[in-house]
């Protein structure tokens, strides 16, 4: 059975929803599951068994094997992909265990499921002691601070929620991280939230740093604010032009000036115009 | 030979960093357009930008594409001599050139990268080119199979499962419905018109440009 589902792997070969279900049900070889999971979430399956199956693999101890970690990491982002609502509390619980990795997951998720609740302990975690300092080897720091900055940024605009002086003031305390892409974290988050072009502007300025990943990061910054007086600097931008027409699409679609559906005025078809250069 | 090509030339055999290369491309990308056309300059050119398709340097890769759309149609022959069935990269990046270029000649590989191609931005690069395919020096017959050819493509566009292809397409067909004639055109307005219809397409900024496509067809 486990040699059938490598060949199939290896060849390339789609696989359906049943499969998915059962190699992620299956306890014998974790990178099926972790594969079933991924899958599962990019197909966006409505199927019924699959958020209680994904619970079940985010669930683990402090202690799990690295194994049951990578399923669970593979789990609770797949839980973000379908805005599994129901996964609010452990994907919470998720954000104290000790792998980073698994943090780091269910802090996007809870970003894109987008329920208020979660503002408070994602926020616990940004701001715990050595949260914004390297740990280890220095490939991390204490806390995955760019996915917390980002989920926080994340369900404040999708709740419309409202915010005081001290919890901006708690984020704009990452707005000179020496890790610029932590910066980029702390000024989308401030921009979807108060809306002051002075982020904005911060984040543009990074669209030309001298490092790949950087740009890459403000620029998916710009688009999840859809910060559109940024869209000419982003066509210019010394990266992917898939990369940047994904961010073109992201100032048509969420923009903070007109809500609702995308209408066809003057500056949607600059935009557009733009795109088309890129293809 | 013209001693500044025969220096350019040089330096991008002698490149020895990322850089240097990607410097010495920009020089040679300046004056291959303006190399008498087809002369053994120009074709030492355009061979020389070729080559550089296949080097794993994007950059450089990149701006090798823009020297090659620059010299159109005298380009074509040489990037389909030297297609590299086995270098998946330099295949992408000629068949981008191809796209830009719209001479029917690369008709073929559009139609093979629409149908099979593995990565996403290529068939986006087919897309888009299908639909500027230039029909006015065909013969009649000519014409209506190459126009055939790219209607099926770009349909093939419009049912991509990545969004990015199908917006390439839509862009394809608003220019392919404006050259090609009335049958063609209908059936491109008819594509269009799914594209831009909530129920059959998710994404709201491919629906958004085929209702602009839309807008200038009538």
């Amino acid at each position: 059975m486990l040699r059938q589902m490598d060949n199939k792997i290896s060849s390339g070969e789609p696989i359906n929803e049943v499969e998915a279900l059962q190699r992620l049900q299956q306890q014998d070889d974790p990178s099926q599951r972790c594969y079933a999971a991924w899958w599962l979430g990019r197909m966006r399956s409505q199927h019924p068994e699959v958020i209680p199956l994904l619970l079940k693999a985010l669930e683990i101890k402090p202690t799990a094997t690295e194994a049951a970690i990578a399923v669970a990491r593979s789990a609770a982002r797949c839980l973000g992909k379908l805005h599994a609502k129901t996964a609010l509390a452990s994907l919470i619980q998720a954000l104290i265990h000790p792998d980073h990795g698994l943090r780091e997951a269910a802090a996007r998720s809870l970003g894109e499921i987008g329920d208020s609740k979660a503002i408070k302990p994602l926020m616990e975690r940004l701001l715990l002691p050595g949260a914004d300092e390297p740990v280890g080897n220095g490939l991390h720091l204490g806390e995955p601070c760019e996915a917390l900055l980002e989920a926080i940024g994340q369900i404040c605009i999708t709740n419309k929620f409202e915010t005081n002086q001290d919890f901006q003031k708690s984020l704009e305390r990452f707005q000179h991280h020496n890790r610029p892409v932590v910066a980029s974290a702390a000024c989308r988050a401030l921009l979807q939230i108060n809306g002051n072009s002075k982020w904005a502007e911060r984040i543009v300025a990074l669209l030309k740093d001298s490092q790949l990943l950087v740009r890459r990061a403000a620029l998916l910054d710009l688009a999840a604010c859809g910060w559109r007086p940024a869209a000419e600097q982003i066509a210019t931008c010394q990266v992917e032009n898939s990369l940047k027409l994904y961010a073109l699409r992201g100032l048509l679609e969420e923009s903070p000036d007109n809500p609702g559906p995308v209408q066809l005025g003057e500056r949607e078809k600059q935009l557009l115009a733009l795109m088309d250069q890129l293809l | 030979m013209n001693q500044q090509l025969n220096r350019y030339l040089l330096a991008v055999e002698q490149a020895c960093s990322a850089e240097t290369l990607v410097a010495a491309t920009l020089d040679l990308v300046k004056i291959s357009p303006h190399l008498p056309l087809n002369s053994i300059e120009q074709q030492a050119a355009i061979n020389c930008l070729i080559t550089l398709l296949a080097t794993n340097n994007p950059g450089a890769a990149g701006i090798a594409v823009g020297g090659l759309i620059a010299c159109k149609t005298a380009a074509v022959q040489p990037i389909l001599n030297n297609l590299d069935e086995h270098n998946y990269g330099a295949r992408a990046w000629a068949v981008r050139a191809l796209a830009q270029i719209g001479d029917p000649r690369g008709l073929a590989v559009l139609q093979r990268a629409i149908e099979q191609d593995i990565g996403p931005s290529v068939r986006c690069a087919a897309a888009m080119g299908l639909g500027r395919i230039k029909l006015a020096e065909l013969s009649p017959e000519e014409k209506l199979e190459t126009m055939e050819i790219c209607l099926a493509g770009l349909k093939l566009g419009c049912a991509d499962g990545e969004w990015i292809v199908r917006y390439a397409a839509v862009v394809g067909l608003e220019n392919f419905g404006i050259t090609s004639s009335s049958s063609f055109a209908q059936a491109s307005f008819l594509l269009l018109q799914a594209r831009s219809q909530e129920g059959i397409e998710e994404v709201p900024v491919v629906r958004l440009r085929a209702a602009q496509a839309l807008i200038a067809f009538n």
